[in-house]
Order: C-alpha cells, then structure tokens, then sequence
C-alpha cells in the first residue's frame, strides 16, 4: 500500500544502504516539501499539517548524520575528503532550509489573530499555496498522479492530500485520487484555475494523441 | 496592502528564487549565478533587518506585540533560507568543478533544473512569459534568462523572450522533455 506519503522515505533498514547520492537527493527533497508544507500549514492553520513538518524535521537529523558518516567513510585521499566536504556543505544546506520551515511552523503558536499578513503574503506570493476538493463527476477520479502527470500538465505540485481524516504528505506518483479527496497544491494562479477545472469536473483531462492508440 | 506585507513578500518569493538559482549554479558550475546569490543574500539580509524594525516601531505605536513577534518570526526563518540558498552558492564558487554526485542528486530530486535556448520557430519567440503561461503549461517554472552576455534573475510574467535566450527553469523532471521541445519548435504551446 502507497497511500501514506511517509512510507516512501528511507527508513533505517534502507539509510544503511543508500548511497550518498540517495541520501543527498532525499534531502533536498524533504528541504523543499517541508517549505511548501510550512506555509500549507500557517495558510490553513492546521495543526496536523504542522506536527509532519516536525515528523520531516527529525528525518532530516538522521539523513544528516548518516550522509555526513558514508562521506567520512568513502574517502581516501584527501582530495576526495575536500570535494565529499563540499558535497557535505550542500547537505547542511538542505537541513538548514529544514530548520527554517520548522521555524516557520512555530508561527502557529501565536494566536491566528494576530497573523493575518500571512494569509495576504500567501496569496500574493509568485506561487501560491491553494486547496481544492476533487468533485465526484472529475476524470481525475481514480487515475495515480503520476498517470495524470499532474504537475507537468498543469504546473501544479500537490504537496498533500486530505482523505476523509487521513492525510498524505507529499504523494507519490502512484497515489491513486479518489472522489472527495481535498488537494493542497502549490503553483501558479492559472495553474490553480486549469487544474480546477478538471478537479470540479468542468473540463475533461486533457488526452493526447501518442497516448490514445495504445 | 500595507508597505510592511509588500516587504515581507518580496522575502519570501526572493528566498525562493535563490535556492532554485543556487542549485542553477551547482548543476552548470556557473559562478556568475552563484555570485548573484550572493548579492541577493546580501540584499535580503537588509531587507529582513528592515523588517524586524518596522515591526518593531509599529508594535509601539499600536501597543499590539503580537504582530510583531509573528512577523519577526517569519522574517527570521525566510532569511534563514536565503542564507542556506548563499551557502550551496559557496560552493559553486569555491570549487572549480563540484563533486559529480551534487548534480547527479539535483537531476534525481522530484524538483530539478533544466535549461534550453530559445530557437528559431519555438511558440515562445516574442510572448510574454505571462501571455504564454509557460509555468502551468509546461511544468518548468522559469528561474533565469541569459541574453547575450547578461542574466535576468527572477523574471516576471512580461518579460518576452527572443531567439537565442537560454532559459533555466524549475520543475519536474517529466516536464523536462516537453519544455526543451517547446523552446526548440518541435511542440506548440496551446494559445491561451
């Protein structure tokens, strides 16, 4: 089953075999949907968005520390030390931009009352943070992510997924959508719009000649 | 809208800029980038500074902390990413060459970089950025311009390409193909 967004990180089984590459592309990964999910999470002040930000904060304390122990360990001369030293640079990085969406998420703690130029900063902002529901009659309705290509269609990134009580942090490609789901997407306005209208269902996925033969 | 919200914006939307710029540099070993993020590090830094001040006088004049602690909150951390955007910069201009496995982990990551020119009979040729919607058509999300010899950093939905621009953009690594084509002619761009 993939419907837990989590499951897809390394665990500890898997961290002890990943490469440092692995590793390093895991934590830019993580670095940027933690961004996304802290302003989702100030944006509609929700508490459980907020609490996977400190879940993904903790990850990235042991990607750290294992990406910084296999760098140790893979080199031999020193001028593969000075190079893996840089590489760990860019690795301090990405657990810095961590810490900041933690950061960010410490907002909730003041009263939303006395946050409201969030909400404006986030709606003005070049790429916006949006919510929509996916309606009964959407083609969307039953296909996996990765299927749809949703965010090269339309340029939206759904950083996470509202089931019923359930959410899905950062979907993989074979999340499957199903009616009712609420989207939290990042992208541009009429980017919003377009995948809009295939979520409430006005307008049909577009479909693409290559595809319909086969 | 208040001077206070404008400048708060421009941080956060100027942060972001620079991480994608930042991993820009690293990916192509283009100093010239990387020293742009050091400039905008820079800029920001006062601007975040700004911030706190004017959050501060306003917290006095309205007897109302609140605000003013969440702002300065909010200033703090989005300058905090800056400042992790001007680190990766670092490296790019401290090595000669970054280690191979840095750009092989930028193209393995659910969000890459990708750049293309502009050729002759590409849809983009004389539209706005804006007028053809490149981000929700395409995917990739424009990050810089390089015409003839000079970058634009960040460029807004009015800026109108030319041939020969080489554009880097931002976005899923699906999306990569079809962007490169589009700025090569070989696909259209649906008319808005």
């Amino acid at each position: 089953m993939i419907d837990i967004g989590r499951e897809k990180r390394l665990d500890k089984y898997d961290l002890a075999h990943a490469t440092v590459r692995e590793i390093l592309t895991e934590m830019k990964d993580i670095s940027e949907i933690m961004v996304d999910l802290a302003y989702a999470s100030i944006m509609f002040d929700s508490e459980e968005i907020a609490e996977e930000v400190k879940n993904l904060e903790e990850d990235m304390e042991e990607l750290s520390k294992n990406i910084r122990i296999k760098a140790m360990l893979a080199a031999r001369t020193h001028k593969e030390a000075a190079k893996l030293s840089s590489l760990l640079e860019v690795a301090s990085a990405s657990r810095r931009i961590s810490n900041a969406a933690g950061d960010i998420v410490k907002i909730m703690e003041v009263d939303v009352a006395k946050r409201p130029f969030l909400g404006f900063i986030l709606r003005e902002a070049e790429e916006k943070i949006k919510r929509l529901s996916l309606a009964e009659g959407s083609d969307m309705v039953g296909r996996l992510i990765g299927e749809l290509g949703v965010e090269s269609e339309t340029g939206m990134r759904i950083i996470a997924i509202k089931r019923g009580k359930r959410w899905i942090y950062d979907p993989e490609e074979d999340t499957k959508l199903k009616a009712g789901d609420v989207l939290i997407v990042r992208g541009t306005e009429d980017g919003y719009e377009v995948l809009r209208s295939y979520a409430n269902g006005e307008e049909r996925w577009p479909v693409y000649p290559e595809e319909e033969g086969d | 809208m208040d001077r206070l919200d404008e400048m708060l914006l421009e941080l956060k939307d100027t942060s972001e800029l620079m991480i994608d710029l930042a991993y820009s540099s690293l990916l192509y070993n283009n100093k010239e980038i990387a020293e742009e993020v050091v400039l905008m590090e820079e800029m920001l830094d006062e601007l975040a500074n700004d911030i706190q001040r004017r959050a501060i006088v306003r917290a006095m004049d309205d007897r109302d902390e609140g605000k003013a602690f969440a702002i300065i909150k909010l200033a703090v951390a989005v300058e905090e990413i800056s400042d992790a955007a001007m680190q990766i910069a670092t490296v790019t201009i401290q090595e000669d060459e970054p280690h191979p496995v840095i750009r092989l982990s930028i193209k393995d990551a659910d969000t890459t970089i990708t750049r293309a020119e502009i050729k002759p009979g590409s849809d983009l040729v004389g539209k706005s950025l804006g007028k053809m919607r490149l981000a929700s058509q395409s995917g990739m999300w424009v990050v810089a311009v390089k015409r003839e010899r000079k970058y634009l950093y960040g460029p807004d939905k009015n800026v109108v390409l030319q041939v020969g621009d080489v554009v880097i953009a931002r976005g899923p690594p699906e999306a990569e193909q079809y962007f490169q084509d589009i700025c090569d002619g070989k696909e259209r761009l649906e008319e808005p």
